[in-house]
């Protein structure tokens, strides 16, 4: 039940970002161009990133034994969630600009201003290959954490889930959502992934866990608290010499 | 090319910020990988997770000092 949660929760939050971000490259490109290219390219991208999420999550459900698995994507889990909280600190800090979406729709614009000859391909581009890129850390989240956990239809639903109501907010507010708390989220994306990586690899490495699941409760708990004590000691003022 | 060369980029980057941090994250991995195939004591893998977070805090707060240097 709680990897059940953690997985749909995982892949519902890690896809909910990345469909925030792809949405701002769509409609910068849809408001200033038309709207036929840039959801062509959409449309592309989302069917390579389902033929990739098919084919890795249908190889690594049937083809890896369970302890590599563990052993590997857990592994990969820890590294990725690692990077996730790793930036989540450093924007916490204010060391690093907080992700701006009115900012990143400025810039798509301006960089699709002045290409007016080719402008249907350059739509068609621009929106596939963002969908595609900002799709490639919700496909690995998808197939690793559902994989992993043996929940890959739970993981796909809480992506698929995400993606659907990011899009239909788009679609009625029709600018860039600024206002979803995207560092939170990844904040706690970077918490849940990398508690579940380690859980996982420990599991893989042959540890056994004191009460089973329950213990990625406090495996976050140690990191959300260490993230906290990175935060501190990065924003604690610095003693003025004499 | 420019796509693929992109999204080849994107998906080390996925795992990999500063090769040096991800190298000793992956050593700590390894050597728990070794510790825990040899003792098997309920809980031990925590030693793992304090050593990971330890390794977050550390890199963290060496990131953020470089950058504020160099600002």
């Amino acid at each position: 039940m709680y990897a059940q949660v953690l997985t749909f929760g995982a892949a519902f939050l890690g896809s909910a970002v990345e469909s925030v971000e792809a949405l701002t490259i769509v409609l910068a490109v849809g408001l200033t161009r038309g709207w036929r290219s840039p959801l062509y390219g959409t449309l592309a991208a989302l069917v390579a990133l389902a033929i990739l999420v098919a084919i890795f999550g249908q190889l690594i459900v049937a083809k890896v034994p369970e302890t590599t698995l563990k052993l590997v994507i857990g592994t990969l889990i820890v590294l990725f969630g690692l990077r996730w909280l790793h930036k989540a600190v450093l924007r916490s800090a204010g060391v690093i600009a907080l992700h701006d979406e009115a900012k990143s729709y400025a810039e798509t614009v301006s960089e699709i201003q002045g290409t007016a000859a080719r402008q249907d391909w350059v739509g068609f581009t621009i929106a596939m290959k963002g969908v595609f890129l900002e799709g490639l850390e919700v496909v690995f989240i998808v197939v690793a954490v559902g994989g992993t956990s043996g929940g890959i239809h739970i993981a796909v639903a809480g992506g698929l889930l995400a993606m659907i109501v990011v899009a239909a907010i788009g679609v009625v507010v029709r600018k860039p959502l600024a206002q979803v708390p995207e560092n939170t989220m990844k904040y706690a994306v970077g918490v849940i992934l990398t508690s579940l990586g380690t859980f996982w690899v420990a599991e893989g490495m042959g540890a056994v866990w004191p009460l089973d699941f329950v213990s990625v409760l406090g495996i976050a708990a140690i990191y959300f608290g260490a993230s906290r004590v990175a935060v501190a000691l990065i924003t604690r003022p610095r003693p003025v010499p004499a | 090319m420019r796509f693929v060369r992109a999204a080849a980029t994107e998906v080390v980057g996925l795992f990999v910020g500063d090769w040096a941090q991800t190298a000793v994250s992956v050593a700590i991995l390894a050597l728990g990988w070794f510790t825990l195939s040899h003792i098997h004591v309920n809980g031990l893998a925590f030693v793992v997770v304090v050593a990971l977070a330890v390794q977050l805090v550390y890199a963290t707060t060496i990131e953020a000092r470089e950058r504020v240097r160099r600002a």
